[in-house]
């Protein structure tokens, strides 16, 4: 089987490259429909995600979204040349904008891309609907020979950048060198009433040369805090409670590493029946962090427990398999 | 006017005979496999929602990039020896399942990464029984090409993973082959492999024609943050090698 795809790959026949000559013409063919859509005035929905999979028993996200011009949403396109320029992001041959329904991250944002002569995106802005940017992406590389600048300096870059882009943000910054690409990134983590709120930050990361790459702004919505704090030995009992149950028999033992309040996801980690549920604010809990040891230890290191710091109940959780 | 739109509508119906034709011609399969009996009820007293999820979307996704027939396995037919018996054929592999770069007493860097194979019904992974090493897979794909590999575990895309190597995929971000290898470099929690991965599908499959690479989409995946991660030590971080103008689509 190896040695048949291999060859294919090497042994080009005449017939072949008859077939990818058809192939060329009619992905030319669908390059000009895209043109045609993306510029009617009428807008044109695109799905991205749908799609059955085996043994599937929950619908899969979708991203649908609607095409939007400099003359219908000048708001955007203006919102958008601004955070680019604050940036020193890259300017386009044209830009292209479209409103987009995001139920993977879940959110509506609208998004405004610089492409350039050739088609390719150099750059994008997105925005939430009351005009707050939530990410910036530049596509280019910067040049190996550019001098490097440290971390302060990095860090000033950022700083600098976010507020001159309209993205307000509080509390200790952390920068941390990034391995893989190179640079740096610093974040700062969002707190409410002193505690943090799960995966919400202001991240930035900073080329080797000190020029922003990306900018990325994530707030979800939160809930009321409760009226009374389940203390944290009454949470303990939970937590442990729930291990108790969910590894007796098994072989397992386990060891509550951490437990912090903060505000998190009721989500559908444990629970299939919440996968179809939407997406609720945030709500402070107890974040457990379980260790498993024994049997378990082998394939999961780590679980993350949620419990609501008002009545006690899990609200889900995470898993490092 | 009528007379160009009758000409469009044939040369399209006789194009997309053709190309129905090309797709007949020549099947790119893909393979997914997701380990889920290792997460199950049966051996953590809950069910992780996650393998199940992340197979779903890597399915729809690779199909959308022109993947088909789409093979593998969820549950128990992810076994060592499925995965080894079919891992020469596909063009596109995704795995998802516990992974780690383990020692090993010879070839540098002295480290054999290896995945979990699924447990079966009624069984947990054990490390010694349940291991697919990346030179076990390197021996049954055999010098074959790939173009699309994804690692859906911990660490195999630290710069001490020999996985990419098992699909002849150097770590180098500057091939000019059409071959792309994703994985998360540290202990990442599932909730932001899906994130990142239902970002990163979606950029690159925005639409239809293919015209982006999945290094944009990387990139775009990384830099909309919001990912949780167990600790300071094992900060969010995902990893590419390979061709940065490819667009994932299969073939060669």
């Amino acid at each position: 089987m190896t040695r048949t795809k291999t060859t294919a790959v090497f042994n080009t026949t005449g017939a072949v490259k008859t077939v990818l000559a058809v192939a060329v013409v009619v992905v030319g063919l669908v390059v000009t429909a895209d043109r045609i859509v993306a510029t009617s005035t009428g807008g044109s929905d695109i799905e991205v995600g749908a799609g059955g999979a085996n043994n599937s028993k929950v619908s899969q996200p979708v991203q649908t979204a609607t095409v939007i011009t400099a003359d219908d949403r000048p708001d955007v396109f203006n919102r958008a040349a601004a955070a680019r320029d604050a940036l020193g992001f890259p300017v386009g041959a044209r830009r292209t904008g479209k409103h987009v329904r995001d139920s993977y991250r879940p959110t509506d944002y609208d998004e405004v891309e610089e492409v350039d002569g050739a088609g390719q995106t150099l750059a994008l802005t997105q925005f939430d609907p009351a005009g707050r940017l939530i990410s910036a992406v530049r596509f280019d590389l910067p040049s190996a020979s550019s001098p490097k600048v440290g971390m302060d300096a990095a860090t000033k870059s950022a700083t600098r950048g976010i507020s001159a882009s309209g993205v307000a943000v509080a509390g200790q910054y952390r920068a941390d060198a990034n391995p893989v690409l190179d640079g740096w990134d610093v974040h700062w983590d969002r707190s409410q009433d002193g505690y943090k709120v799960r995966g919400d930050e202001t991240r930035v990361h900073v080329w080797p040369d000190g020029r922003i790459q990306s900018v990325a702004h994530v707030e979800h919505q939160l809930a009321a805090a409760p009226g009374q704090c389940l203390g944290i030995d009454d949470a303990k009992k939970v937590v442990t409670g729930q291990f108790d149950r969910w590894f007796a028999g098994r072989g397992s033992g386990y060891e509550v590493q951490q437990m912090n309040l903060e505000w998190v996801a009721p989500n559908a980690a444990f629970d299939a029946a919440k996968l179809s549920a939407p997406p609720a604010p945030y709500r402070l809990a107890w974040v457990a962090n379980v260790k498993p040891s024994g049997v378990a230890a082998d394939y999961v290191s780590l679980v993350t427990l949620y419990v609501d710091a008002g009545d006690g109940t899990v609200l889900g959780g995470d898993v490092v398999e | 006017m009528k007379r160009a739109e009758l000409l469009l509508v044939s040369i399209l119906l006789a194009a997309s005979t053709l190309g129905a034709t090309a797709q007949a011609a020549f099947a790119y399969r893909g393979d997914v496999w997701s380990n889920s009996d290792g997460f199950s009820s049966n051996c953590l007293g809950f069910t992780d929602t996650y393998p199940q999820q992340l197979y779903n979307l890597a399915n729809a996704q690779l199909a959308k990039l022109g993947y088909s027939p789409l093979r593998g396995e969820l549950g128990p037919g992810f076994t060592a020896s499925a995965f080894l018996g079919n891992v020469a054929a596909p063009w596109a592999v995704y795995v998802h399942t516990h992974g780690d770069n383990y020692w090993a007493a010879s070839g540098y860097p002295n480290v054999d990464s290896g995945i979990l194979q699924d447990p079966g019904s009624g069984r947990c992974n054990s490390a010694s029984t349940d291991m697919i090493r990346s030179s076990s897979i390197k021996n049954a794909t055999a010098g074959g090409v790939f173009n699309l590999v994804i690692m859906s575990t911990c660490k195999l895309g630290a710069n001490a993973s020999t996985m990419p190597g098992a699909f002849q995929i150097q770590k180098t971000k500057s091939s000019t082959r059409r071959e792309f290898y994703l994985g998360y470099v540290n202990s990442t929690y599932d909730s932001a492999a899906l994130r990142f991965e239902q970002a990163f599908w979606s950029y690159l499959n925005v639409n239809l024609f293919h015209l982006r690479t999945a290094s944009q989409a990387f990139t775009y995946a990384m830099s909309i943050g919001g990912y949780a991660y167990p600790d300071s030590s094992n900060p969010f971080q995902a990893n590419w090698w390979g061709n940065p103008n490819y667009n994932g689509t299969p073939g060669w």
